[in-house]
């Protein structure tokens, strides 16, 4: 897994590729880089899963995670580009009442200005 | 005017229905008239053969007689393919006119081969005649009517016999040989009877046939009836079992019938010498042997049936015979001998002819009439052959042996056969009730028991839930997806079915993810997460504290949201608990959600319930039983807890203060879980509650009964049950039929004609808990929807499946009786239980 941050529009976007699993934990873990830009006072956050393959439910308890950590703070966690099946698994777990997921990276950021 | 009067005279000594007065009356005077000439003629033949033959040449004549009889059956078998019954009936009685007639000039010849020409002729004679009639009256009446009419046509014989016999005791010492002319004037009268009784049936079946128009079936049935010969009606017996017991039982019967003759007529040759003496000894002999079994047949035949049924009555006979046969082996004189040839002819015309008769019922008729001309005209006949074989065979080994030792040495053979007689009839009796068994179809199955061997029910219901949240929400949706996918129930099938009208769904909170086409409404379909993954990554991913913290919030701002939108929202929450580990924090706020008023959000909390299994809830799901909108949900709920949650359904069950709707609720779970604790606890709720839910705990009985054979229920309590809904059913059906109905106040009181059914629905329900339950319902349905002639049928099975004491209370309720029968028999049985 790799895990890329920019930032645009006062958003922190993490560029994920590959797949999110317990079994290739790497150092600086998600949730981790997430609480360094909130560290640092960063409140808007864009997960983009768009070269995703796979995430286990370690890596959703990343996310889920994060989404805490940002929203105990007043921050705002946003998620876009999720592959069909994790969203499935989102419906399912009724995640998707809780996360905002958006088809793409421009929507999602349009969506933290509209707030 | 005249039937009614003749009817009132009938029933008196039978148990007659009207309009069967003439017939049954006719039937009785033919087979008189058959019986009094044949009573003339077998003193004469006797006489005749002992005297100028003698006891030792007995042998010979059985074994003529059985020879000969074959041949003639093979030719009558085949007269009967090409003539009609009425002509042939009518024609063998102007033969044996005839005959008789020229018997009397031949015996002036004083020929020695006329004796035993005679006594095949007489053999022949009592053959052809009697097995005509009994044809004859199994293609008039029905099995059930000639159960209760052949104690009054067997009768009618034996009075014949009797007057015939007696007759000959007073005419034969002076004339005997003239005898024969007053059995031929018998016979002349007998044709008259026979042919009165053919155009009385023509009659009846023309006026059958105006009023129901189902005449030619039995028409044809007739005709076909008549064209079989005789290596047909072999084959006939041949091919079915029961029919070979049956040819077995009267194989065994006529070759002890026959050692038994030779016994007696060995001791009696030795004690009366003249012709003229003996033709008398003969003719009061018959006479007195036939008064014993008149009486019987009169007046016991039909109530020892009734009472103790086929397989006592079956057994009576022999058991006399072995006693019998064990004293004539000890003291083998004249009191002996004439023992066991009254309890022989005593019981084998009353008794065994009888119920030998009732065996036949429950045979179609084709193969009735085939396998009675096999086994009632050749096979008897054939018998006693083989009992003169015995005898020669004896004869012929020890040729100087004295009378005495003869005797003793037939009472041995016949105590082994009589032993293989005993065997086999215990094995028919158990035969005959399957043959009864088969006559009779299951013309339906309890719906619930149906669906639930056709249907998958909770199947059925995923997949009409899932389409049904298409409309809904996509969570649900995916959540039923999810449900279908973890059960493995996902087929293409119901892929296509779940897609149908697919472009209509709402799924636009996904935006572009769920797609409005097929495939997309599917993504599960990727390589890399297989069914097993997808199931594995939500339950990890519920069972995250993460996930339980994230969710914490939302599930309660749900619970609390009162909005138009929150119904939805709170049927997801439910459903998604039941995803849930037994002990997320989550879970507990199911029981909120069962307490729901929205009957959509309370079934998908039962759902959850029902996955879950916590014991907490079982009050709550239990209360929900209480209404009508949410009972199916919470039953299939407790139905899943099984057989943990028993006893506090029978704390709801036995407590009369809880809402009475409720308690029909726990009664039906109850039966949805099945076991025997459940049984059990539904047992002896039935013996201590009012009547408030009885028909709700009987039906919860039945299915149990219905659905796991293994479960065992109380006798006494299921008797005593069946007792008190008798007492109910006779207090409905005089309320409803008797002379003064009670006027009920409209609204308040059940309608009496409803209770009536619901009532012997009970009683059957019961009887099924404690006797074979498709026998039962066989019985039951075929009562309440059948012709008349299944409803017979069914009757008759019950007269062999239940005990008597059982039997007499129910009878009077199924029976094919008049109203005002019924209502009388209703007013003593209440008394008679009270």
């Amino acid at each position: 897994m790799q895990i890329k941050s920019r930032e645009k529009n006062d958003v922190i976007i993490f560029d994920i590729e590959g797949e999110i699993r317990r079994s290739d934990i790497i150092d600086l873990t998600l949730h981790q880089m997430v609480k360094d830009q909130l560290d640092v006072g960063k409140r808007n956050i864009l997960f983009n899963f768009k070269d995703v393959e796979f995430i286990d439910s370690f890596g959703v308890g990343e996310i889920l995670a994060s989404y805490i950590s940002t929203h105990n703070l007043g921050g705002k966690l946003k998620i876009a580009k999720i592959s069909k099946k994790l969203f499935l698994v989102f419906q399912v777990t009724m995640l998707t009442k809780v996360l905002e997921i958006f088809d793409n990276e421009e929507v999602a950021l349009e969506s933290f200005f509209k707030d | 005017m005249a039937n009614s009067r003749l009817y009132r005279i009938l029933s008196r000594v039978v148990k007659i229905k009207q309009g069967e007065e003439i017939i049954s009356l006719l039937l009785f005077l033919y087979f008189f008239l058959i019986m009094f000439p044949y009573y003339i003629i077998k003193p004469y033949r006797d006489a005749k053969y002992l005297v100028e033959q003698g006891s030792r040449e007995l042998p010979i004549a059985y074994l003529s007689t059985a020879v000969i009889i074959g041949f003639f059956v093979a030719f009558y078998s085949r007269l009967q393919v090409k003539v009609n019954r009425r002509v042939l009936i009518i024609s063998s009685l102007i033969f044996f006119i005839v005959t008789c007639i020229l018997s009397r000039q031949f015996f002036i010849f004083r020929l020695s081969w006329i004796p035993l020409v005679f006594w095949i002729w007489a053999n022949i004679f009592v053959v052809v005649l009697v097995t005509q009639f009994w044809i004859l009256v199994n293609d008039i009446f029905n099995p059930r009517e000639v159960k209760r009419l052949i104690g009054f046509f067997g009768s009618g014989g034996l009075l014949g016999g009797i007057l015939g016999g007696l007759l000959t005791g007073l005419l034969g010492f002076e004339r005997p040989d003239d005898l024969l002319f007053i059995a031929s004037g018998m016979l002349i009268l007998t044709a008259f009877v026979a042919n009165y009784i053919f155009i009385w049936q023509r009659k009846q079946r023309k006026e059958k046939a105006i009023t129901d128009k189902v005449d030619n079936k039995d028409g044809a049935r007739w005709k076909k009836a008549t064209k079989v010969g005789f290596i047909d009606c072999f084959n006939t017996v041949r091919k079915n079992y029961y029919l070979k017991l049956l040819a077995v039982v009267v194989t065994i019967t006529f070759i002890v019938t026959t050692l038994i003759d030779f016994q007696s007529k060995t001791v009696i040759e030795v004690k009366v010498e003249r012709m003229d003496e003996m033709t008398e000894f003969f003719g009061y002999f018959h006479a007195g042997l036939l008064v014993l079994p008149f009486f019987l047949q009169l007046l016991m035949t039909s109530n020892i049936i009734r009472r103790y049924g086929i397989r006592f009555t079956l057994l009576l006979f022999p058991f006399v015979l072995i006693f019998c046969s064990m004293g004539i082996y000890f003291w083998p004189g004249i009191i002996f001998a004439v023992a066991i040839k009254s309890s022989d002819k005593g019981l084998s015309f009353s008794l065994n002819q009888s119920v030998r008769e009732l065996l036949y019922i429950p045979i179609s008729p084709e193969i009735k009439y085939k396998a009675k001309l096999f086994i009632d005209m050749f096979l008897n006949r054939f018998a006693k052959g083989i009992g003169a074989l015995i005898l020669l065979i004896f004869i012929f080994v020890l040729p100087e042996a004295e009378w005495v030792k003869r005797v003793k040495f037939v009472s041995i053979i016949t105590f082994v056969l009589i032993l293989v007689w005993i065997l086999i009839n215990l094995k028919i009796s158990k035969e005959y009730t399957n043959t009864v068994k088969q006559k009779l179809e299951l013309k339906w199955d309890r719906a619930d028991r149906l669906v639930a061997e056709k249907v998958d029910v909770d199947y059925m219901k995923l997949v009409f839930d899932t389409i049904e949240s298409k409309d809904r929400s996509s969570v649900l949706y995916a959540m039923h997806l999810f449900d279908l996918i973890k059960q493995d129930k996902l087929t293409p099938e119901v892929k296509k079915l779940i897609s149908y009208k697919s472009d209509e769904v709402k799924v636009s909170s996904m935006g572009g993810l769920f797609e409005s086409g097929e495939t997309t409404l599917f993504p599960i379909t990727d390589d890399y997460m297989s069914e097993e993954v997808l199931e594995k990554e939500i339950e990890e991913i519920m069972s995250l504290d993460v996930y339980q913290e994230v969710m914490k919030d939302y599930v309660e701002k749900a619970l609390q949201d009162e909005s138009m939108e929150s119904e939805t929202t709170k049927m997801e929450v439910a459903k998604a608990i039941g995803l849930m580990d037994f002990d997320s924090p989550l879970v507990q706020k199911l029981e909120e959600l069962l307490w729901d008023e929205s009957p959509e959000v309370s079934k998908y909390a039962l759902e959850s319930a029902a996955r879950l299994k916590r014991r907490e809830y079982v009050p709550t799901i239990i209360k929900k039983l209480q209404s009508l909108l949410t009972r199916e949900d919470a039953s299939a709920a407790l139905e899943k807890y099984g057989s943990k949650v028993v006893g506090t359904l029978e704390d709801y069950l036995g407590d009369s203060t809880e809402d009475i709707e409720l308690r029909k609720g726990v009664a039906s779970v109850l039966s949805r879980i099945g076991n025997q604790e459940a049984a059990d606890f539904l047992s002896w709720e039935l013996a201590e509650s009012q009547r408030d839910i009885v028909n709700e705990l009987i039906d919860a009985l039945d299915k149990i009964r219905s659905e796991k054979p293994d479960v065992q229920f109380s006798k006494e309590i299921v008797k005593t049950e069946i007792v008190k809904e008798t007492k109910e059913y006779c207090k409905f059906f005089i309320e409803c039929y008797g002379s003064k109905p009670k006027r009920r106040e409209a609204g308040k009181d059940k309608d009496p004609a409803e209770s009536l059914d619901v009532s012997l629905l009970n009683i059957f329900k019961l009887l099924g808990l404690i006797y074979p339950h498709v026998d039962i319902f066989k019985a039951y349905q075929n009562i309440k929807t059948g012709t008349k002639e299944s409803m017979d049928y069914a009757v008759e099975l019950l007269d062999n499946l239940l005990e008597k004491e059982t039997r007499d209370i129910v009878f009077p309720l199924v029976e094919d009786l008049p109203v005002e029968e019924r209502v009388k028999k209703c007013r003593s049985l209440l008394k008679s239980i009270s």
